[in-house]
Formats: structure tokens, sequence, C-alpha cells
């Protein structure tokens, strides 16, 4: 037997997902918290995330939902786009913040690619493993919810380490986690 | 006596993200355009070639347009295409993969994997026939999956690049303190650089959980070898095969004697009739007395997992799993694939996921445009990394249809990486003479030209006008709209750029 058709509940889900986009785009452009405007927006946009776990399989449901949600939110913020004029001095114009302008040195900068890259790795690993090895629950899980970590902590250490002008500091926490989480792990081992 | 103070107006309560003082934000803005610029090419050729790649079993499809249609196929049919295949597929057979017909691959394929590798279509009653040319289809996926290099060294880099997506969507919401509050803000025109990046945080947050799901079970799937092997190492003593084994079925146990082919039809005879669908199936040493198969069985809606029945050779079950009995880990194992590439709910599904994987390739090559454009703003134009960005933006795309061309006219997929690697060195090269516009404007015609190209040289060597896929109709429908589009757009700013410019406001 196949897989139920998606192609009428994704119909409700962007219907739903649309309304509840533009409930939350007429909050946010007439600037009034008390209206509804708000809770029925989100109310929508959880409701076409979830519901469909019954209509199209518990977890396939939502996960459908998830990629039509962001389609159509997309498409209502797509549809009501403004025209900017052009300005003869736009550099001025804008008020977003700069990147920080850090004094820095080779040696400096390579220890801190050392960290984002191999040394995150390292780290982030030794949590995954130490998680896998002393968290309970079935094995599987444990190994699986453990290599799912590895890439979050890693990419977490990367933002890090690339954003923090302390390097030492970031050093030290990096070597300290992998050191207690590896031998954490490994003393307790896999069972 | 004082002068009454005016009273204060109430002050609107902050909220959460505009709390994170300025210097955190100009400091994570710092490290998120830093890894944004060092990955951003290898971020934007797996997130193109990953949209595309959703579309795997459609190009499949079209490539292999002039092979039968095959909706239903009965067990004899698959065991005449199973010895079909083992009779041409040479000394040393080891494994067959049959991939029996779908609703969205309606086709009977075979994989032997033998002392050389070699794929086989089959009718529905099971004879060997051509049309199994998929060298587009491999190109383009092994483009995402391993960037065309050693498997094990690809799929870490293709990890990493995952992991680097990751980070960035961490850095890129805490570098934003107004991007929730801003949601609904798209302004276009006026400067590029605010156009840019109105694009770039819109797209950052409307689709961020599907940022967040692609790049995590990419990293996942790309740096599996790499976390299995450390696994091994630290807690199995550096077995990695007792890792695999949590999740995989025992082997069954070997015995190499010369024997028939394995018959599979007793073995189908055995499967339980319970609504699922029968869409795998695995053979080990198909001519030794050792010889067993697997067979892989979907229960409808269910999105993680398959049912899986392990045959002797004598069709005794010797391992047997039931999908609604995984834990949380098999399944989370079991679907990640399917998540990651929107295997799991049809063609509107796929469409979306490519239009959300467009939307991440945008996003890795606005994040490059707006750096260029602060640059200029600020007096410090980067001329020479502008031009290397339009080429690898359009080269990319350019060189990709050129693939296409390629492997439809030779069949083979060395070809097609040769002609993609060519026009993305070509692209290269133009950039160190032509300005950056320039580039794009050639990009642009490349693109467009070559991917009608593919339509034509589709319809003059796959099937033509009689093929009967209607897929092969949708995808060479779809490749000259999109062609022709890029040509008009080309055209029609050619025409805008000669007509006298309009007056505006300073």
């Amino acid at each position: 037997m196949e897989d139920s058709s998606a192609l009428l509940p994704a119909l409700l889900i962007v219907v739903a997902a649309g309304a509840g986009s533009w409930l939350l785009r007429r909050s946010w452009q007439s600037r009034d918290r008390k209206t509804g405007f708000v809770p029925g927006g989100w109310l929508l946009l959880v409701a076409a995330t979830i519901l469909p776990a019954w209509a199209l399989g518990p977890v396939r449901g939502p996960f459908i939902a998830l990629a039509l949600v962001s389609a159509a939110a997309l498409v209502v913020v797509a549809s009501n786009y403004t025209i900017r004029q052009a300005k003869a001095r736009a550099a001025r114009e804008s008020l977003a913040p700069e990147p920080s302008d850090r004094a820095t040195t080779k040696g400096r900068e390579t220890l801190r690619w050392l960290l984002a890259g191999p040394i995150g790795m390292v780290a982030a690993m030794g949590v995954g493993i130490a998680y896998a090895a002393l968290v309970p629950g079935a094995q599987q899980t444990r190994l699986v919810v453990g290599g799912l970590i590895v890439p979050v902590a890693w990419g977490a250490c990367m933002a890090w380490t690339l954003a923090d002008n302390r390097i030492l500091r970031a050093t030290a926490v990096l070597v300290g986690v992998a050191l207690v989480s590896f031998t954490a792990a490994i003393m307790k081992g896999f069972a | 006596m004082t002068a009454p103070q005016p009273r204060k107006a109430a002050k609107k309560p902050k909220d959460l993200m505009s709390r994170i003082p300025a210097g955190f934000v100009r400091a994570v803005l710092r490290g998120h355009s830093s890894l944004g610029l060092a990955f951003a090419a290898l971020i934007y050729l797996i997130c193109l070639s990953g949209s595309l790649a959703v579309f795997a079993h459609e190009f499949q499809r079209w490539e292999s347009a002039t092979a039968p249609q095959v909706t239903e196929v009965a067990p004899a049919a698959v065991q005449t295409a199973f010895e079909g295949a083992i009779a041409k597929g040479g000394p040393g057979v080891e494994h067959v993969y049959i991939t029996l017909p779908t609703a969205d691959f309606p086709r009977l394929l075979l994989y032997v994997d033998a002392d050389e590798d070699r794929e086989f279509l089959a009718d529905g009653a099971g004879r060997i026939v051509p049309g199994k040319d998929f060298a587009w289809t491999e190109f383009i996926t092994r483009l995402h999956i391993n960037l065309h290099l050693p498997r094990s060294w690809g799929g870490f880099l293709v990890g990493l690049i995952g992991v680097a997506l990751l980070s960035s969507l961490i850095s890129g919401i805490l570098a934003h303190p107004r991007i929730f509050r801003d949601a609904f803000h798209l302004r276009l025109g006026g400067s590029k650089r605010l156009q840019e990046a109105d694009l770039h945080n819109r797209f950052g947050v409307w689709a961020l959980p599907f940022h967040i799901i692609i790049s995590l079970t990419g990293a996942f799937l790309g740096l599996t070898t790499i976390i299995v092997g450390v696994l091994g190492m630290a807690m199995f003593n550096g077995d990695v095969d007792k890792v695999y084994a949590l999740f995989i079925p025992a082997p069954p146990v070997d015995d190499p004697r010369p024997a028939p082919v394995l018959d599979l039809r007793p073995m189908y005879a055995k499967l339980p009739q319970d609504g699922g669908r029968l869409t795998y199936i695995f053979t080990e040493h198909p001519t030794e007395m050792g010889g067993a198969a697997l067979f892989n069985v979907e229960q409808p809606d269910r999105m993680a997992g398959v049912d899986s029945y392990a045959f002797r050779r004598d069709a005794t079950i010797y391992n047997e799993g039931k999908a609604s009995d995984n834990n949380l880990g098999e399944d989370l194992l079991g679907g990640m694939g399917q998540v990651h590439f929107g295997w799991f709910g049809g063609g509107i599904v796929k469409i979306v996921y490519f239009l959300l994987g467009l939307g991440l390739t945008y996003l890795a090559a606005s994040g490059v445009n707006i750096w260029l454009a602060r640059r200029r703003d600020k007096g410090r134009p980067a001329p020479g990394w502008e031009r290397a960005w339009a080429a690898t933006v359009w080269g990319q795309p350019a060189g990709m249809a050129a693939a296409a061309v390629a492997g439809l006219v030779t069949g083979g997929a060395e070809i097609a990486i040769a002609a993609w690697l060519a026009v993305s060195l070509i692209f290269l090269a133009l950039a160190i003479r032509l300005s950056a516009d320039r580039v794009a404007w050639l990009g642009r015609l490349a693109t467009g030209v070559l991917t009608l190209a593919a339509a034509a040289t589709h319809l003059a060597l796959r099937g033509g006008l009689t093929t009967a896929d209607p897929m092969a109709w949708i995808v060479n429908l779809t490749l000259i709209a999109g062609g022709a589009l890029l040509l008009l757009r080309r055209f029609g700013k050619g025409r805008r750029a000669a007509a006298p410019v309009a007056a505006v406001p300073a």
C-alpha cells in the first residue's frame, strides 16, 4: 500500500499557515498588542504543524508541515514587500551593527581556527560520546542522539570561538571539556 | 523649591533579543562573517547540488525515459531479472541490490556488486533492457554527497560544511537582535546591500526549521564514518563493526561453496500480507551456499524505518525486525536520509524542498554579496573577490547544466564530471579579465543556453517525443522554462540598461 497522498492535507496546511502568518503580520503592522492576532496567528501555525500527524502519519505529517509552513510564511512575507527609494548616501542608512574590528595576530587567528576546527570537533565528539556512555536508555538511541549532539556542539563551538575575544579562555574550556568527557566515557564504558 | 520633574514616558520592556549587548553582537557578527566567507563557496555548491538532488528519482526517470515503465512486478519476474543481472554481471558477484518499482520511480533496477560493478534495468517480465545510463543523476548526487572526492574524505568535508552551516545559523540569529522583530520587513530597491540583507534575513528566519533540519542531518550523515570510528576506538577497543552491528541484522553464516542462484520466490511467499509495500531486496553471496536475502517492507505513512525479513538460502527466516518495534535511535537513523532529501511527502514536498533549498543556496550567495557591498560602501571595494564570487555563483549552475548535456551524450558520469570541472575553471579564468557584472552576464547566458541544450539533447537522444514516461516531459518542460527564463531575464536586463535612466531622488 502506498503512503497517503499529501496533496489535500498540504493545501490545508498552506492555507492555515498562510492565514497564521497573515495574522501575525497584521499584528506586527499595527503594533497593537491588544488584538488577538498574535495568539490566533501562533495557534494556526502550531495547528498547521501538529494536526497533519493524524492524516499523514505521526512523524511524516509534522515534517511535511514544517516544510510547507516555512514556504507559506515566506510567501506572505514576500507578497507584502515594499519598495525602498534609492538614496545617494545609502551607506549611512543602515542601523545594522557592524562586525567588530578586533586587533589580532597571525598566531591568535591560527589558534582561533584550530579551536573552531579540530579542537572543537574533538571536544564535541567527547560530549557526544560521553552522552552515549553515561545517559541511560536504549543503546541505539544513546548512540544516535550522541551522534546528533556532535554537529550541534561543534557548530556551537565554532560560533563561540570565532566570536570570543578571549581566546585562551576558549582554549581552556574546549580542552577541559574534551579531557573530562572522554575520560568519563572511557571509564564508564558502553553497556 | 524645585521644578517638578517631567514624568518619564513608560518604557516598553525590551524583548529578549534586544537585551543582547552590542559588543557581543558585533563579536558574533565578526565570527558569522568569518565563517561564512571561509566556507561560502562550498556551502553554495553543496546547497545548489542538494536542491537538485531532491529530484534524483525524477532525473533517473528522465535519463531512462526509453526504458519500460514498471508499476507492478511479480515475484517470478523479479527472479528472472535477478538471474539475468547475475548472468550479465560478470565474475565475482558478491551482492545484488534490487530496487522495486514505486510510484515515484516506476523502474525495476538491479545493481550488481561484482569484480566490475554494474547496473541493470528490467521490464515487467524481468527481461534485462537497455537505458540505465544515469550519468547526470550520479554526477549531481555524488557532488552533493562527497564532492566527487574519495568517499570518506568527501563525506567528511560535506559533514564539516553541514557543521559550518549549523554554526552560521546559530551565530546568524545571535548576531541579528532585530531578526525576529523585523521578520515581516521586506524592503526591495534602494541600496543593494540593504536589499540583500533584508532578503538574507527573511529567508534565514522564516525557513529556520528547514535550515536546521537540513544542516543537522547533513552534518550527521557526512560525519557518520568519523563519529563511528571515534566511538569504536573509545568504547569498543577499535572494533567499529560492533557499532554497526547494533543497527544492521547479523550477516548469514559464510559458506563459499558454489550454488545455483538464490531463489527469491519462496521467500516472497513467506512475507506477511499486512498492507506493507516491498521496496528493496538486498542479496548477499547469491551464488554461494551461504547466500541470503534481506527484504525491506515499508509500511504506509511511516517515515522512519522498514520491516525487514532476512532469509537463508532455504527460505527460512533468520532475522526479523518490525519498524513499529524500533526504538527512538533506530527511528531517527532510519528517517535521517528521507528527512534530509525530502523523500517522504511526494511531489509537493519535493518541490517545497527544492525551493527552500534554493533559498538556502541564495543565503550563502547573499552573505558574500552583503560583505562585498559593505566593503564597497565603505570605500574599500574588493573587485578581485567580486569577480571570483560572480564566477563561482554563475559558474556552478552553468557547469551543472554542461554536465547534464555531457552525461546525456556520453552516458558516462566521468565525462559529466569533466564537463562540470571544465566550465567551472573557465568561469574562474574569465574572472581574471572580466568584470563581475560581465561574468554574471555570461554565466546567466551560459546557464540558460546549456539548460535548453540539455532538454534538446534529451529529446534528440533519449526517446524524443515518443517517450512513455510523463516525468521525462515534465523535466524537459521545466528545463525549457528555466532556460528561457534565464535568457529572457538577461535580455530584459539588457534592454533596461539601454533605456534612458529615470531620475532617481538623491
